[in-house]
């Protein structure tokens, strides 16, 4: 008995829960836009009233201890607000208030995008392994296809999850040690765990391409060493096969070449090594892991970094229309192909034909872009939601406050039942002794 | 079958209502937005605190969840959870077990590891012998719950250990087989156990066997790097665990396997000890000692110079052994145990290779579901064992080490 590895990825959480067309993918992204703009909108207008009627309030008895805060609080608004103000910048009654210009869907994606860079970054700096990594990555981006950046920080978020994604992935660091190398408060950290782990719908398993890269690599060093047994539809002799992979040209549409058995497993090796960077960095940057399978974007990411060699694998694997009518060879190329678009298109990859000024020149433009989006983003964030430490207490103690309630509700029908009981027991008279 | 007289919920434990937690939102919001005005006269703060019907996405949809279940009775309260009966809200019939997660005092930092364990990999394993998890929801306090099969007919353990139940050597087939591809379906999936045994393999309302429990499992390590060998209850923990092996693979789940097999035959534990130390005794008693010869490589593990550097070899017991003690299991049962636990783990047969032994196939054939064996009201016994962390022996004795997973080093 053997399942497939289809069978498995079907029925995954990945397949069932995270994986969309790109059309139900743009649309649950403005649902989620939606909801959370109009949230803003109430918010920042119940603020704005509550805080006008402060003010006049204030005329007569204001303390002066909160009216010397506000200026304070502006001055700090760099996401992380002080513990006694709710964020939002004390000089706004002086503006007229206008209409929140919220985020657009393209926008959040953008900072999304951003922050996801600030995962890599901050998986980087506490040492752990690739496959952590890109957890946490895709468990943040799974967080903002139900939440908006307007709603919960980028920045907030990003270190819980990273802090999930090794409890999760088995990457052994306790919180204390995690803390002294983030630099924030136990609290900070523990305040979103529950936020989050709703929000990724408690799916925690995230399939990754790594392994199969690594198949695929050892695979091919079977061919070039001429072990590999070959598929059955495949006639060539394993010493044919060899020739043909050592005359490959060296990219697509290129000329034959002949390389030596030695340049040629140093040829793999570079591919590997690209390719695997590719998967570790671009690939958990983009949307590929909500469009494609895991080895659909291994095999996108090998077709990348060397098309002759990818495309002759995948020669050996699957087999041509010309032979089986009903292969489904066109398919699976075709989608390969255009993962590998995605995959190219996003700015962390560099195609070998753009030099570095140009890279220079879009990477600042870039930034420029990000900096304008994160100001945008200050005047719109969700009021309510800014020390989630803060809410997440109060959180705790309505629902301390609320179980007693329930208790001793239950209570009084308990007393209730029972009092009703006994007026039965006494309507129909006194139990019958039993003889 | 799954129809009990006790299908409502019970009247004082209300079912969470979606109100309940808009109220708390309303409330909590209140709090954080009038902390100022606390004490101001006028009333417009809270006329204007907003609808508690602003809710994100995924709340809505963990509401959505919650309200799909009630709970009921409680079966078991532990350290670690409290377990309910409940049914669907839209089907009183379909019983489930709620259990819902407590905070662990001894660990700090948020959601324990074994919390995640089991609900990483219960979501991605659907298999008929394996404990089907329902939903994941977190309750107003913010503990979590899991919504899982209602599995009324106790365990393994307790079969055995009940003298009022008789069975036969077709019985001890049928169970074997539902327990081995349990086992064969998560190592498919890359998934290791970590902790089978007689209690955490339940009994459903028909007699069908569902391994339990995962809060130690894992996913097959990357190559190379290291595993903690402090798991598996240690009655069922394999030599190579007990020598400090860093490296293993499914082989250890087929090690505990054979031993619960083994107990069922023989109506008792089948390799118990006191101390981990003596666990390795008890083993070499049955067994001999391991040498070089017979499991290459064994000399370099970690605790190997310890325990038989200076030891007098042991011989193992010969298979007149076996058939004296394990009669209800065949020779080819014998056969089949005796490869299962063969202490060299790159010798001991995979979960996919158990299932090609003979012995299944081999007259006599399995008993039908429907007539196995088993008792009533093994309720409680559920709640019992789905409360209980993993790692630990039903005596009442405490083997705590399994819980404290030290990875091994990096």
């Amino acid at each position: 008995m053997k399942l497939t590895e289809d069978d498995i990825y079907r029925k995954s959480s990945q397949y069932k829960h995270w994986s969309f067309t790109p059309t139900q993918l743009a649309l649950l992204r403005q649902k989620t836009n939606v909801q959370a703009c109009e949230r803003v909108k109430a918010n920042v207008a119940r603020q704005r009233a509550q805080r006008a009627a402060n003010a006049l309030e204030g005329f007569n008895s204001a303390s002066d201890s909160e009216r010397a805060n506000t200026p304070g609080e502006n001055g700090s608004g760099n996401g992380t607000p002080s513990a006694n103000g709710n964020g939002n910048g004390g000089d706004t009654p002086l503006r007229p208030d206008k209409e929140v210009d919220c985020l657009t869907v393209a926008e959040e994606m953008r900072l999304v995008d951003k922050f996801c860079e600030t995962v890599l970054a901050l998986a980087a700096f506490i040492g752990a392994p690739a496959d952590v990594t890109a957890t946490a990555i895709q468990f943040f981006r799974r967080f903002y296809l139900y939440n908006s950046p307007m709603t919960y920080d980028g920045q907030v978020v990003a270190r819980t999850i990273m802090f999930v994604a090794c409890k999760t992935d088995n990457f052994s660091i306790t919180l204390d040690e995690y803390i002294a190398k983030v630099g924030v408060t136990r609290d900070q950290i523990l305040a979103p765990e529950y936020l989050i782990v709703q929000a990724l719908r408690f799916n925690f398993e995230v399939k990754h391409p790594f392994r199969g890269l690594r198949g695929v690599h050892l695979e091919l060093g079977e061919m070039l060493s001429g072990s590999w047994m070959g598929m059955p539809f495949d006639e060539r002799s394993k010493e044919q096969r060899k020739q043909q992979l050592l005359r490959l040209p060296k990219r697509a549409g290129g000329k034959e070449d002949n390389m030596t058995e030695r340049d040629f497993g140093k040829r793999l090796e570079y591919v590997y090594g690209l390719a695997s960077k590719i998967l570790k960095e671009t690939a958990q940057l983009t949307d590929a892991y909500f469009l494609y399978t895991p080895s659909q974007i291994m095999f996108a990411a090998q077709l990348l970094a060397d098309e002759p060699v990818t495309m002759f694998y995948l020669n050996t694997h699957i087999p041509s229309p010309a032979i089986y009518p009903s292969s489904p060879y066109n398919k699976i190329i075709d989608t390969i192909r255009a993962c590998a678009l995605l995959l190219s298109s996003h700015h962390s990859y560099t195609a070998s034909s753009v030099t570095p000024e140009e890279k220079a020149a879009k990477d600042k433009q870039a930034n420029q872009e990000i900096k304008a989006l994160l100001k945008k983003l200050k005047q719109c964030r969700d009021p309510d939601k800014i020390d989630l430490v803060k809410l997440n207490q109060a959180h705790k103690r309505d629902a301390v406050h609320a179980g007693e309630l329930e208790e001793s509700k239950a209570k009084r029908r308990k007393i209730a039942r029972e009092d009703a009981e006994k007026q039965a027991d006494d309507f129909w008279g006194a139990e019958l002794h039993k003889k | 079958m799954g129809a009990s007289p006790a299908v409502s919920p019970r009247p004082g434990l209300p079912p969470a209502k979606p109100s309940a937690n808009a109220s708390i939102k309303a409330k909590t919001l209140a709090i954080l937005n009038n902390s100022r005005a606390i004490g101001a006269p006028d009333g417009l703060s809270r006329a204007t605190s907003p609808g508690g019907d602003a809710q994100d996405l995924a709340e809505q949809m963990n509401d959505d969840v919650r309200n799909q279940f009630v709970a009921g009775t409680k079966l078991g309260e532990g350290t670690y959870a409290v377990v309910y009966r409940g049914h669907f809200r839209e089907d009183p019939t379909k019983l489930v077990a709620i259990k819902k997660m407590k905070l662990n005092v001894e660990y700090r930092d948020g959601i324990t590891m074994d919390s995640y364990r089991e609900m990483k990999y219960l979501q991605e394993l659907s298999h008929p012998n394996i404990i089907s998890l329902f939903a994941v929801f977190t309750s107003k306090d913010q503990n979590i719950s899991l919504v899982l099969e209602h599995l009324p007919k106790g365990d393994l353990e307790g079969l055995w250990k009940d003298s009022k139940i008789s069975y036969t050597r077709e019985d001890i087939k049928a169970w074997s087989a539902m327990l081995c591809q349990a086992v064969w379906f998560c190592h498919e999936n890359y998934i290791l156990h970590r902790d089978i045994k007689g209690n955490n393999v339940l009994i459903a309302a028909d007699n069908t066997l569902k391994l339990a429990d995962f809060g130690l499992a894992r996913s097959f390590s990357e190559p190379g790097r290291n595993m903690t060998c402090n798991v598996i209850t240690r009655f069922y923990r394999p030599p190579e665990l007990l020598l400090g092996a860093m490296h293993y693979g499914g082989c250890v789940d087929v090690w505990s396997t054979a031993c619960v097999i083994a107990e069922l035959a023989t109506r008792n534990f089948f390799l118990p000890s006191e101390t981990d130390l003596q666990q390795l005794t008890v083993i070499t008693d049955l067994f001999g000692s391991p040498t070089e010869a017979d499991w290459p490589g064994v000399s370099s593990l970690r605790h190997w110079e310890v325990n038989f550097k200076s030891a007098p070899p042991k011989r193992p017991q010969p298979l007149s052994h076996w058939k004296q003690r394990l009669p209800l299991m065949g020779e080819d049962g014998i056969d089949l145990l005796r490869a299962m636990m063969a202490m060299d783990p790159s010798k001991r047969l995979s979960a996919r290779e158990t299932l090609k032994h003979p012995y299944w196939t081999n007259m006599p054939r399995p008993t039908k579901k429907e007539n196995l064996p088993g008792m009533g009201g093994g309720e409680q016994k559920m709640g019992e064992d789905l409360k209980r962390p993993g790692g630990q022996i039903d005596s009442g004795r405490t083997d705590k080490v399994a819980r404290k997973l030290d990875f091994g080093g990096k």
